[in-house]
């Protein structure tokens, strides 16, 4: 249990004054006092965001003017009489909660459960890292984001949290996280939102490492370091740094810190976090002078305030202009102490009902003024804007005039008391020194709350950092001295896309099938192609691996440098990719990144050597696949068993990764890849050759199966579609992933006459398509699932209705090259009509319909389709439906 | 004394001041969407960063109250400003980086920035004769600037750059082939195509007009294109008084730049300064004086040590031949300095922008008693001479701020020689700008002597140059903490009663000085 310091950013007062709040309530040093300061106020109407709030801030000096208006009128020999707004922090103590444990019942699912008993409506603004670096945050997969939570562009959630039953101050948060999700740590800040004020964890982001971490450690021992502070200098100690100390905390369990590995299982956390919750609160004190009515020499001062509590006046009087603290002669009023000849410490009365403390000086004549300073409790001090209270005491004939300069408030009289204050700051030794440790500390808060700001401002500042120096980057080198201008680059800047995902109104034709390689000239069949797909409309052609390989297709790739393949040498490569960017196709390379085969045994008749310009060894493969005997680390994902599998945590390897996918890039003119089984090393990884090999689009293949129960598929298929996108959202979103959950569902949809399913429980659509359109790319085939491997084949007979849904849907949609030629109009139409309607990744999905027999859908508001058996039709109404595609099963609509 | 302001008020007022954008940030708690919320979230912060250049101007306000005896060295914040890139306008004239560059202005913005420095050149400007101007681009940056808040020194370039590779406009360089002495010409020859001679200022060698007179429709043509931002956007104005934007002969090899650490050469031999210099030697009475540059100086590649020019003892830079020639090479170089400013003075004198030149900071070779790299560079300066108290006079006459590179410079050459800068433009009046002269690399402490420098008092500090090295996670940390720890000690000053009088501030907003007004209204 560690006691943790929460600051406001700003100053401002509490929207409701609760005096009945539950919890201990104690105020603090650090108290700031003006004289009827009332822009002070405005702060909190500045704060809060409407006017009606700060008129209610208003009220109490309001209220306690009227309070103070009886005395006015009734005494006739009123001498003078200010009020004082007093501005001091009250704060609350709570305890906020943070556990991460193992959710009953499942045993690969874990609860991170935020809670935080003080009143409030607290809000969970948090990201997660997806490794070990800190600072980072990213968004969660949509998989784990609880319901009611908002979205703050790329890198944050803001969750509420609720109360835990009707009626209870304490409230909480879930968040439900999967035991395999590559998440390292979920970052969070607390953020109230009746006072938009931010809460952080001793100025940083709180932090629960998922797989614990070695700072726990660290973060103890120096816990450990602050209770040891000497006995004698316990006071001060305390006061300036009451909020690092802590009690000693029981360490959190770690279990297997001795793991190098990224995949470390999951370990509980459990820590407590004690809150202050500090609420500025508005009192105000009267200080009334006048003339006793008793003995004609003596001046009466009244002192009144609402402050509750003990209030101590510390205080002294002065005899001359020169303001020195002075003791005047007794008596004194009851309940006073008498410190060191320089001051007074006088206890104020309890006023009835407990609503404040009132007292009352009788003076002498002499006396030109009175100075103090409230003291509500050992370290809390009140004084005015860090200087004395100055009461000055005129007599009655001569007063007018300076009265006048003394009212009017704010600014001149502070400033006098300035100018006045700093004589009694050397006089007086002990009120100088807890003047200071009062000002001391009042600079440590003004510090900090200035650091916490900063850090908000300075996250955003490195957002902007980081977009301004990639896109530096990649355009820096545009001109080079002492060269004309080569005219391929004259407008290089303007081409920046948000990366991996095209233009978004991209349409991509997978351009081989199983069979391609068996003529030995693909690329040059294909080549003639390249108008016809064209016109068809495809905007991305996705060739066939390039490299040298153990098998024709190409799948198992030995030198990468080599790019002759079954499908045609290296310079009928570049001729193909040259006469696609002629018809304006851009051309994805299919890079093989998994696994690579050896070229040659080691010693003891391993395949473990490779070949080629990448001669990489035994280290370059990964440990835990014991064909290989791979000298590397263990795998980042999953493995591929036929080959060795490429140890992607070394930096070698990925520095000649990158190196090779630049070369793809610049010497065979690729725009993009796709990427074979990614499911094989972590996501981390794929954005860092994206990052530096900066595709115009990217596509990855996650494919892994779907859930079924006893033979049948699930209707929930959010866990299969979470683990798609936790790849897209490990590579940072630079890469998209085929939509494999799509085409799942498609095919118990179609086989069963099951069209229900394609609406999930939001009414969206299943797929990944329907959590992360613009990085789904949607397909019903490709070279493993059909063709002539037929691994998972989509329903025969049923292809145009899978084409009839993705291809108005959103995402990308990748047509598979059979497909092309045996439903060539068909697929025409439909293709024509997504980009007349300009359907892109981003569009909107509206489900009309999803029953047994029929599912419907408007797309964008321009588009309607329908496919199965059961009957739909566009409603007439004020659109005009025409039938834009029909077939077998499907028909689609369009908006004129 | 009833001016006295405290500070904690002034932030109330400022505070008020934002209320409307503030409202804004405070609704979104109740259903908003998130790219709003971040929106408007970011205006109240650059709303707070001003608050803390009020905090810094009211803590000078506060040292310089008559009753405090500390004299503090710097009377208003220091403004930072950061070059932006010298290619950030093509030479087809569009915008390079322009998404960098708006993020890079905003991430400024934010982080306290007063504004940016914008590198104008002239063949980019008229790539295809004197009589036609493009500042379509350019205006584009200097709208992107003022929408990010951010106030533009505009660097008006008359020469060329070998770095965006930015030579002389194309007519001028077609004026050139046909009569290639309009350029500079160095001993062997070779010509600097990025300059044209001090010699031709006012001959009419450009498609028979005078460079003064382009430059001065250069200058006019700048002022009428841009008058709405003058004063608001624009405050400064910085004019290139020679070679590389400065001050200076181009003394470097034609086909290097500024990054040039060696002495360099004398560049006299083209003929309309080589006539100069026969008239000059003919009136003083000397004609042999006046057929060439001193014979005996070193080469681009030599030690000057070994040269009999420059050698510390017996050299003949020390002689009356010597005395003759650099009086006369340097006064060229103040007589093209002294045009250009009175024309720019003319055009720009009645705008509300600060008008500034640069003078380099030359300081390899300072050691040695001839100053052989001042010399070839055209400053008369030597261990006897102070050759920049007549430079300065000049700054002083048109009221020029000068700016000076080389404030991250180490050493003590440097520092000796921005001592005598510094103490020449203290004594005519001259204020003092700063610039880095290369990108502040980890593990130096290059930054602490800027630091350094800034708090010895200075107006304005240029931080060059933002690129993809500036915000590079090897450079940018390091500057972020920089600009940090400025601004802290400029809190501290704030906090601490007594100040220590030391403190620098940086000024996100000149806005600031209406606000005082408003108080003391």
């Amino acid at each position: 249990m560690s006691i943790v310091r929460w600051k406001p950013l700003i100053h401002q007062l509490p929207l409701v004054r609760n005096p009945s709040l539950s919890l201990r309530e104690q105020p603090k040093r650090y108290i700031r006092c003006c004289p009827k300061n009332p822009s002070l106020s405005s702060l909190a109407g500045f704060v809060l965001g409407s006017k009606p709030d700060s008129d209610r801030n208003l009220r109490p000096i309001v209220e306690a003017k009227a309070a103070q208006s009886p005395p006015l009128s009734q005494e006739t020999d009123l001498i003078s009489s200010e009020q004082f707004t007093v501005n001091r922090i009250k704060k609350t103590y709570g305890k906020v909660s943070v556990k991460l444990e193992r959710r009953c019942g499942y045993e690969a699912r874990w609860m991170l459960e935020v809670s935080c008993d003080l009143v409030g409506k607290w809000i969970l603004h948090w990201g997660v890292s997806y490794c070990d670096n800190q600072t980072e945050w990213d968004q969660p997969p949509p998989e784990m984001i609880p319901p009611g939570s908002t979205v703050i562009k790329d890198y944050a959630i803001e969750s509420p949290l609720n109360a835990r039953s009707e009626g209870q101050s304490e409230s909480e948060v879930q968040i439900e996280i999967d035991g395999d999700t590559p998440i390292g740590a979920i970052n969070f800040v607390l953020k109230e939102e009746e006072t938009g004020r931010w809460y952080h964890n001793k100025g940083r982001d709180f932090r629960v490492p998922l797989r614990g971490s070695s700072e726990d450690e660290i973060t103890l021992s120096m816990k450990q370091s602050v209770s040891i502070w000497p006995e004698a200098f316990d006071q001060i100690s305390n006061m300036l740094r009451k909020h690092e100390e802590s009690d000693p905390a029981p360490a959190p369990i770690l279990e297997d810190n001795s793991d190098t590995s990224s995949k470390k299982p999951i370990i509980a956390f459990h820590e407590d976090y004690t809150v202050i919750k500090e609420e500025p609160v508005q009192n105000s004190m009267t200080v009334t002078v006048r003339k006793s009515d008793k003995s004609s020499d003596k001046n009466i001062v009244d002192v009144d305030t609402d402050i509750p509590g003990h209030v101590v006046l510390h205080w002294g009087v002065y005899m001359n202009e020169s303001k020195n603290w002075h003791v005047p002669p007794p008596p004194y009023p009851p309940a006073t102490k008498v410190l060191r000849k320089s001051a007074l410490q006088t206890l104020l009365e309890k006023k009835s009902l407990g609503l404040g403390n009132r007292g009352s000086f009788a003076l002498n004549k002499e006396v030109k003024g009175l100075v103090f300073v409230l003291k509500l409790d050992e370290y809390t001090w009140v004084n005015n804007m860090g200087k004395d209270f100055v009461v000055p005491i005129e007599n009655s004939t001569s007063g007018n005039e300076e009265k006048i300069e003394e009212k009017p408030g704010t600014v001149s009289s502070t400033d006098k008391s300035v100018d006045t204050g700093a004589a009694p700051y050397t006089e007086n030794l002990i009120s100088g020194i807890r003047n200071l440790v009062d000002d001391i500390s009042s600079h440590k808060n003004k510090a900090q709350k200035t650091n916490e700001e900063q850090d908000n401002i300075l996250h955003e500042i490195e957002k902007l950092v980081v977009e301004a120096y990639r896109i530096f980057k990649n355009s820096s080198v545009v001109e080079k001295p002492d060269k004309s201008v080569d005219d391929t680059s004259t407008t290089p800047t303007q081409l920046v896309v948000s990366s991996g995902t095209g233009n978004g109104h991209e349409i991509l034709c997978q351009g081989f099938n199983w069979e391609s390689h068996k003529s030995g000239r693909w690329y040059h069949e294909l080549g003639e192609k390249a108008k016809l797909l064209a016109e068809l409309g495809f905007s991305i052609v996705w060739l066939p691996p390039p490299t040298e390989s153990v098998s024709p297709e190409g799948y198992m790739p030995t030198d990468l440098y080599n790019l002759n393949s079954k499908y045609g040498n290296i310079e009928e490569l570049k001729d193909i990719v040259h006469k696609f960017r002629e018809v304006g196709i851009k051309v994805l390379g299919d890079v093989v990144l998994n696994h690579r085969c050896a070229t040659s045994c080691s010693e003891n008749g391993i395949w473990n050597i490779f070949g080629g310009r990448l001669n990489w060894d035994a280290r370059a493969i990964v440990a835990d696949d014991p064909h290989f005997q791979g000298k590397g680390n263990k795998s980042s994902g999953d493995n591929f068993h036929a080959a060795p599998n490429i140890d992607h945590s070394q930096e070698f390897v990925r520095t000649d990764i990158k190196e090779w996918l630049c070369y793809l890039r610049k010497e065979v003119g690729y725009d993009g890849w796709r990427l074979d089984f990614v499911r094989g090393f972590w996501g981390g990884y794929v954005k860092d050759y994206l990052e530096a090999s900066q595709p115009y689009f990217a596509v990855g293949e996650y494919w892994d199966s779907l859930s079924y129960t006893y033979g049948e598929m699930d209707y929930n298929q959010n866990a299969h579609r979470q683990r798609i996108i936790d790849w897209i959202n490990a590579t940072n979103g630079t890469a998209g992933a085929f939509d494999v959950t799509t085409k799942g569902i498609l095919h118990s949809v179609l086989e069963r006459c099951e069209y229900w399913r394609l609406s999930d429980e939001k009414a969206k659509p299943p797929g990944v398509l329907g959590w992360w359109p613009s990085r789904a790319v949607t397909f019903i085939e490709n070279h493993d699932t059909g063709s002539t491997q037929g691994h998972w084949r989509f329903p025969a007979g049923k292809e145009m209705q899978g084409y009839a849904y993705i291809l108005t849907h959103p995402g990308t949609p990748s047509v598979f090259f059979d497909h092309v030629f045996c439903f060539q109009e068909e697929i025409r139409r439909l293709i024509s009509l997504r980009l007349r309607k300009k359907i892109h990744c981003r569009s909107t999905v509206k489900i009309l319909k999803a029953e047994k027999d029929v599912y419907a859908a408007e797309i964008d508001g321009k588009v309607a389709m329908k496919i199965g058996p059961g009957f739909y039709e566009p409603e007439r109404g004020p659109k005009n439906w025409t039938v834009a595609a029909e077939g077998a099963d499907y028909k689609v609509w369009e908006a004129s | 004394m009833e001016v006295s302001l405290s500070g904690p008020k002034v932030i109330v007022t400022k505070l008020k001041d934002s209320k409307v954008k503030r409202l804004g940030f405070s609704a979104p708690g109740f259903g908003y969407s998130g790219s709003n919320f971040v929106d408007l979230r970011r205006k109240c912060r650059v709303n707070w960063v001003g608050l803390k250049a009020i905090r810094a101007q009211v803590a000078v306000e506060k040292n310089n109250a008559p009753f405090r005896k500390e004299k503090v060295q710097s009377q208003t914040p220091v403004e930072l400003l950061v070059g932006l890139p010298l290619d950030t306008v093509s030479k087809s004239n569009t915008i390079n980086h322009e998404k960098a560059i708006s993020a890079g202005l905003r991430a400024l913005k934010l982080l306290g920035a007063y504004g940016v420095e914008l590198p104008v050149f002239w063949a980019v400007v008229q790539p295809n004769s004197p009589h036609e101007f493009d500042w379509s681009a350019y205006l584009a940056v200097a709208d992107m600037a003022r929408c990010a808040g951010l106030r533009l020194r505009v660097s008006l370039n008359l020469n060329g750059c070998h770095r965006p590779n930015v030579m002389l406009p194309g007519w001028v360089l077609q004026a050139a082939e046909t009569d290639p002495d309009i350029l500079f010409k160095d001993k062997s020859g070779a010509l600097h195509k990025d300059c044209l001679s001090f010699a031709v200022d006012e001959l009419p060698v450009l498609q028979g007009r005078k460079p003064v007179d382009v430059f001065e429709s250069l200058f006019r043509s700048f002022s009428s294109t841009f008058k709405d931002y003058f004063g608001s956007t624009i405050t400064e104005i910085t004019v290139s008084l020679g070679a590389n934007g400065e001050l200076r002969y181009p003394s470097f090899p034609p086909t290097t730049d500024s990054e040039f650490t060696s002495v360099g050469e004398f560049q006299c031999y083209d003929k309309y300064t080589l006539s100069q210099l026969k008239q000059a030697a003919e009136s003083a009475g000397n004609p042999l004086w006046g057929l060439g540059g001193p014979h005996d100086a070193s080469k681009y590649d030599e030690s000057p040590n070994n040269s009999n020019f420059f050698k510390d003892h017996g050299g003949s830079w020390n002689t009356p031949y010597g005395n003759f020639f650099l009086s006369w090479y340097s006064q060229q170089l103040l007589h093209h300095g002294d045009r250009l400013l009175s024309i720019a003075s003319n055009v720009f004198g009645d705008l509300p922008v600060q008008l500034s030149a640069k003078v380099p900071l030359l300081h390899h070779w300072h050691e040695m008693s001839s100053r052989p790299a001042e010399l070839t560079a055209g400053f008369y300066n030597s261990a006897e001479r102070d050759g920049y108290d007549a430079v300065t006079e000049m700054f002083a006459k048109y009221n020029c701020m000068m700016i000076i590179p080389g404030m991250d410079e180490l050493g003590s050459n440097p520092e000796s020689l921005l001592h005598q800068i510094k103490q020449a433009c203290e004594k005519h009046g001259v204020q003092v700008s700063g610039e880095n002269s290369a990108l502040v690399k980890q593990g130096t402490d290059n930054f602490g002597k800027i630091k350094e420098n800034v708090q010895a008092g200075l107006k304005t500090f240029t931080y060059q140059r933002m690129g993809a090295d500036f915000f590079s996670p090897e450079h940018w940390p390091l500057f972020r903490e920089f600009v940090r720890g400025m601004e802290r000690s400029q809190l501290d000053a704030d906090d601490l009663p007594e100040g220590n009088g030391g403190g620098v501030s940086l000024s996100a907003d000149s806005e600031a000085g209406n606000n005082r007004e408003m108080q003391a209204a």
